[in-house]
């Protein structure tokens, strides 16, 4: 047994906050963390697990206050308020991925959660139920996009008794300026919320920093989308999918700068290497664009479609669609980048956000992966398949969950996805 | 040349034969088999395409090419290629009706509507996560009835008017119709009932792929004349049916297996 499957055993045997604090403290000290790192076979992979592992072990270690975060919040106000984000369903995530998920959505089902709730918000529930999460100070949530969150979340703060520090904000349908100053308000009222818990006023330095930090990310990440506009070679455990912590939670920390930077640098050399070696009598893969999120349990989706010879070139959730943030702004600046998500307003900003990305990353095909239940996404199926028959790109609207693997049938699945490759490959 | 093609289902396997000394247009059927798949699709590949070679007279070491398709299409060792049913359903329908452009196909445990232009897949539907609209929804209902399936289509054309199934679910159908039985109500008026129910179901997918004449119907379902006459009158169209519809996979894939 190699020593991620150690861990992961010893994690499923373990169900215990304290246990994941006092692994987390072995592993994230830094020749044990870099050793584990190690065993992932990219250097995008290595660090990815570093940085993700480091800032969990934060959540977990005491030592700052916690505040969880709903995916779409701006987490640069928890990094320039000194709080440390905990993304709830993230974790859920993990959870399926480290194979605690049935264990996570039955303690859920036993405590009423409806079984055609999302199960990330369900395994979240769960893990809250059953103590795993690291005690917050602060339960932060928003109403872009996602519906499930809001609710789950205040019973979260019902379950730790902080229901005062529930915080809603409130995203308007509409990107315009009064939207901005209403929101930027918003952000403004929670962060000296957060401060005055600490008996502290904002630091607008250390906004600035954050917001600096958060800019430099962004860089990054523009420069790794534009390599991966020509990029045919990943890495073999290479899946932008798995990124999803960083590029939110981690957004405005000088860890997630670091790790964009070693993942540009990766792709960079991959990139010069194929250039390089061009071969004229090389297959072209068929060019994938991948909607909304993927299982995180063990399956068989991504090695289905490179044997089909098709390759993602590109995930939704990776695409940069805000401006550059001002530091001497950072209210309205976050404010505006909230407004700017294409899960904002109408359905036709998402399929105009993945028609830019259809151009800009020369596809041929979409996936789009309609998770049980979130109807934020799968609302809009219908609409994005039409959007995108008309451009003569097929889609596969691909029904499975992404954290309880009992309710995706992989044969199901991979039949879905070796007919409409086979599509894809006669066109 | 002689290319092979296996549909190994949830029910039945099928294998076609096919002769061909001039491409896929000129290719004939030299022989099939439908044999009931059991609890190893491995072995039901293995002994269908022995059957169908002794049937046939045809020698397995003359067969030029294997294609498996259906669910159990990976369990065979034995094949060149295995290409999906969506696939093969398609390039059968195809060989059976030039210039269809919708295969809705109704199997023992699944159901599905393929789109076609220019005689290739474009896009598709499935729904194989539940019994109701396939195959196995009418013979759980044929069980629950003690009524021979064979006759569901006789009745169906010969009884006038239906009671409505209100249960999605194959479970719960069979209750509400043990129920009606126990109600008294005519059993033939619930044969039609369950039929409309299954047509109700796959005119939805029709509608929601976009339904485009000719269309053909496949699998073992469309000889069930009841079913394919109600989604007829639902969908207002005329449907072909293949002389043979539930061997319509293993057609196409022996087709397929021309190009291999």
């Amino acid at each position: 047994m190699g020593v991620r499957e150690k861990v992961k055993s010893n994690i499923q045997r373990n169900l215990d906050r304290k246990y994941f604090k006092r692994l987390l403290g072995i592993i994230a000290k830094k020749p044990i963390l870099y050793a584990y790192g190690s065993t992932f076979s990219s250097i995008s992979s290595k660090y990815l697990n570093i940085y993700s592992i480091k800032h969990i072990r934060d959540t977990y270690n005491g030592e700052k206050p916690v505040g969880f975060g709903s995916l779409f919040l701006p987490f640069e106000l928890f990094h320039a308020t000194g709080i440390s984000p905990f993304l709830p369903e993230i974790i859920a995530g993990f959870t399926a991925g480290l194979g605690i998920a049935d264990k996570t959505l039955k303690k859920a089902s036993s405590n009423w959660y409806s079984q055609d709730l999302c199960t990330f918000h369900r395994s979240a529930s769960g893990a809250v139920e059953m103590d795993l999460f690291p005690e917050p100070s602060f339960i932060i949530c928003t109403n872009l996009a996602c519906d499930a969150a809001q609710k789950s979340f205040y019973h979260y703060a019902h379950n730790y008794g902080i229901e005062k520090n529930y915080c809603l904000l409130d995203v308007p349908y509409e990107n315009n300026p009064r939207s901005v100053k209403y929101l930027a308000g918003q952000l403004k009222r929670l962060a000296e919320k957060i401060t005055a818990s600490a008996g502290k006023k904002i630091d607008m330095e250390s906004f600035a920093d954050t917001i600096k930090l958060s800019n430099e990310f962004r860089e990054w990440a523009l420069k790794i989308n534009n390599i991966r506009k020509k990029l045919l070679d990943y890495p073999p455990d290479f899946s932008g999918l798995d990124f999803i912590l960083p590029f939110h939670g981690l957004m405005g920390t000088e860890g997630a700068v670091e790790l964009y930077k070693n993942v540009y640098q990766e792709l960079n050399a991959l990139l010069a290497k194929q250039e390089e070696n061009t071969d004229a009598g090389r297959r072209q893969p068929k060019r994938m664009l991948w909607m909304h999120l993927k299982p995180y349990y063990k399956n068989e989706i991504f090695e289905t479609i490179n044997d089909g010879n098709c390759q993602i070139v590109f995930e939704e959730i990776n695409n940069i669609y805000w401006p550059r943030l001002d530091p001497e702004k950072p209210f309205e600046s976050l404010a505006l980048k909230m407004l700017s998500h294409p899960l904002t307003g109408k359905a036709s900003d998402r399929t105009a956000a993945l028609g830019r990305m259809a151009d800009d990353y020369n596809i041929d095909g979409a996936i789009l992966f309609t998770h049980w239940g979130c109807r934020q996404s799968n609302g809009s199926a219908r609409i994005i398949k039409d959007y995108f028959k008309k451009r003569g790109i097929p889609v596969l609207v691909l029904d499975g969950d992404c954290v309880d693997k009992s309710n995706s049938a992989a044969g199901q699945i991979k039949t879905r996805l070796q007919g409409y490759i086979e599509i894809l490959n006669s066109i | 040349m002689y290319t092979c093609g296996i549909d190994i289902g949830s029910v039945s396997t099928e294998v076609v034969l096919l002769e061909s000394s001039n491409g896929s247009d000129a290719a004939k059927i030299f022989s099939y088999i439908i044999s009931p798949t059991g609890a190893n699709s491995k072995i039901a590949a293995e002994k269908t395409l022995e059957k169908a070679c002794l049937q046939s007279g045809l020698g397995r070491d003359r067969i030029d090419a294997i294609v498996a398709t259906g669910y159990g299409r990976i369990n065979v060792p034995f094949a060149d290629k295995n290409i999906t049913e969506i696939s093969c359903h398609a390039r059968g329908a195809v060989s059976s009706f030039a210039g269809i452009k919708t295969v809705i196909d109704i199997g023992g445990q699944d159901s599905k509507v393929i789109k076609l232009e220019d005689g290739n897949p474009i896009d598709f539907l499935m729904n194989d996560k539940c019994a109701a609209g396939t195959g196995r929804f009418l013979e759980v209902m044929a069980r629950a009835l003690e009524i021979d399936l064979e006759h569901f289509t006789d009745i169906f054309l010969n009884t006038e008017g239906h009671v409505d199934i209100s249960s999605t679910c194959t479970v719960f159908a069979e209750s509400e119709i043990v129920s009606l039985i126990g109600q008294g109500v005519d059993k033939n008026k619930i044969i039609r009932g369950l039929i409309y129910s299954i047509v109700s179901k796959i005119t939805s997918m029709v509608e929601r792929i976009g339904l485009e004449e000719p269309v053909c119907m496949t699998g073992g379902v469309a000889k069930n004349l009841g079913v394919v006459k109600a989604l007829e009158e639902s969908l207002n169209i005329k449907i072909n049916i293949p002389e043979e519809p539930q061997i319509t996979g293993a057609l196409g894939a022996a087709h397929l297996a021309l190009d291999l």
